[in-house]
């Protein structure tokens, strides 16, 4: 018994201390508004070059 | 007072330097300064103290999963999708979208919006997903011929009695919403289908469907296509310009457009009925009137409650107004149209936090709003946030959006005869057809509507290539003077932001402001900015 409750003490711990570092790690990229800079900065402006690049079926029928 | 009610407004009264809207109240910045030159890219997310930030922050991660969700569910077609389709991309602007719509929001405001946000983004996300878990162009999928393409501003509540076929709003994805999220990517279709001789003074919302068309960037779903008639010749253009493309069987479903006449509603009944027996014949299924009824009564509560809504809206306490109020009306009137149980779910517990925000007398925007505005016209779809500008900038509250008042009369449940005149009805007062072009009547009707929400102020979209509300300018102008409203007349081009800026639909409300009105900026970094480069 008081080995299965240090394993589950253990267990929960470990559960606070990541769901901790995620919320640090997820509130921090909130915040300083991490993924628009990443979309805006790289991810869009590697997309458009792919799309300017296209060679498109364009017609009208 | 709890012990951590304490605790959160003594960090609140530490922190409010960093509050946008605290700074502004003294003279210190306002909403503009967090953000890089022209880009609309923000150095950080708004501080809108612990309480509201928080629920930001976690409604930020609710709109995130349903992404996860949504290439979760089909991650090779979503990557197929973002690396065929131009539009597709554009969805990565989301979360800047969301960002620029509720900036200035707080407490009930901000709750109701982000509930009805988060709406609109899990079922577009499910909807993104399915189509292209569909799409015959990316491999096609188990449900590609059960799909019905559809023209978007036809409601879809009447092929609910089809229950094994998915009706999907065909321009919604590529175009429509996309513009609201990306004011760059509907000028990129304008330009394909101008390059082909399409004039370039025609309602830019048509040339960029057209254009969709053209550029081959239509998903390719379905066995048949519904298009309709839409109010002017430029989108019956379109809707030609698209059979063509699509080379699939089509109907167009062409709905009275004088509708105030009483002859004009057999008319309307017959067309839908004929829609139906076409989709019967093409896909090979019959119509069940108890699918049809079962969702009718969605839409039933969902309009009784938008009835609920509007008598709120007419006092001071509203928790919903502005574009959060708006954008969701529009998505899940023309879009959803009772098609899916979250939204009646949503619209049961939005109208509860209404009714309390109302008992508590709570007065939203901290009680800085001057004017009540009616938004009469369609908007420009690049500039989805404008009603949050007029808000943050001159206190000027949107309370009720023209779209917002689209069919609103309820679905008999029992009797199909009944049902079908009902829907005619309903369908006859859709997007832009029933105050944009139903009609002088119709039109007309905005002083009656401005004075019921008891609003002072009239902001009119003037879409400049609308050759169909072109003639009534100068007789707006004079019924305004006539009736006492302030009245902003709103230049715009529907989609295309390089013809009539953000920037310059700003100055007209700036102009207006401090020349007829003689009012000071509630946050002056608001009044002129440059973000052409934004999203």
């Amino acid at each position: 018994m008081k080995k299965f409750l240090s394993i589950l003490l253990k267990l929960v711990g470990k559960l606070i201390v990541i769901g901790f570092i995620t919320f640090v790690a997820t509130f921090a990229l909130y915040m300083f508004n991490g993924e628009n800079k990443l979309i805006y900065y790289v991810v869009r402006p590697l997309l458009n070059k792919h799309y300017d690049a296209q060679v498109r079926d364009r017609r009208i029928v | 007072m709890k012990i951590t009610d304490k605790l959160i407004s003594a960090i609140d009264k530490k922190l409010e330097r960093f509050d946008p809207k605290w700074q502004a109240e003294h003279g210190v910045g306002g909403l503009r300064s967090r953000y890089y030159d022209k880009t609309g890219v923000a150095k950080w997310r708004e501080w809108r103290g612990v309480k509201d930030t928080f629920y930001d922050y976690t409604q930020w991660l609710y709109n995130l999963y349903s992404m996860v969700l949504m290439v979760g569910s089909a991650p090779v077609a979503c990557l197929k999708g973002f690396w065929e389709y131009r539009w597709m991309g554009s969805y990565l602007g989301t979360f800047m979208f969301i960002d620029r719509l509720f900036e200035g929001f707080r407490g009930y405001e901000l709750r109701v919006a982000h509930m009805n946000m988060h709406a609109i983004v899990q079922s577009l996300t499910k909807k993104i997903a399915l189509v292209l878990a569909n799409d015959k162009r990316l491999g096609g999928g188990p449900l590609s011929d059960n799909m019905v393409p559809m023209d978007e501003v036809l409601p879809p509540l009447f092929m609910t009695g089809f229950k094994d076929l998915i009706p999907i709003p065909l321009q919604t994805l590529p175009e429509f919403i996309i513009c609201d999220i990306d004011q760059h990517i509907e000028p990129y279709y304008i330009d394909v289908a101008e390059s082909f001789g399409l004039p370039a003074d025609v309602c830019s919302r048509c040339s960029a469907e057209t254009g969709v068309a053209i550029d081959d960037a239509f998903p390719i779903i379905g066995k048949a296509f519904l298009t309709t008639n839409m109010p002017c010749n430029a989108s019956e253009a379109t809707s030609m310009f698209q059979r063509r493309r699509l080379g699939l069987p089509d109907m167009p479903v062409t709905m009275a457009m004088i509708h105030n006449e009483p002859g004009a509603h057999p008319y309307s009944t017959q067309v839908l009925r004929d829609a139906i027996a076409f989709i019967e014949k093409e896909y090979g299924v019959k119509y069940d009137w108890d699918a049809l009824f079962e969702r009718a009564k969605h839409m039933n509560e969902q309009n009784t409650i938008e009835l609920e809504k509007w008598d709120i809206f007419k006092t001071p306490h509203s928790a919903l107004c502005g574009i959060a109020e708006t954008l969701y009306r529009l998505y899940s009137w023309a879009s959803v149209n009772g098609q899916e149980d979250y939204f009646t779910e949503n619209d049961r517990k939005v109208i509860k936090i209404m009714r309390k925000a109302y008992e508590e007398r709570y007065v939203p925007f901290n009680g800085k709003t001057r004017h009540r505005a009616f938004l009469w016209g369609p908007s420009a779809v690049y500039y989805t946030d404008f009603p949050t500008w007029a808000q943050n900038c001159w206190g000027i509250n949107i309370v009720l959006n023209m779209d917002s008042t689209m069919g609103h009369n309820m679905i008999d449940t029992e009797d199909p005869e009944k049902a079908i005149e009902d829907l005619a009805l309903f369908s006859e007062k859709g997007v832009m057809r029933h105050h944009a072009v139903g009609g002088w009547e119709n039109v007309n009707a905005l002083w009656e509507w401005a004075k019921n929400f008891d609003c002072d102020m009239v902001i009119f979209n003037d879409n400049v290539a609308c050759k169909g509300m072109n003639g009534v300018h100068a007789l707006m102008e004079e019924q305004a003077r006539d009736l006492g409203f302030h009245f902003i007349f709103l230049e715009h081009d529907l989609e295309d932001a390089r013809t009539v800026s953000r920037r310059d639909m700003r100055k007209i409300v700036n102009n207006y402001m401090t020349v007829v009105l003689n009012e000071e900026p509630l946050d002056p970094t608001l009044v002129d900015f440059d973000d052409s480069l934004a999203f």
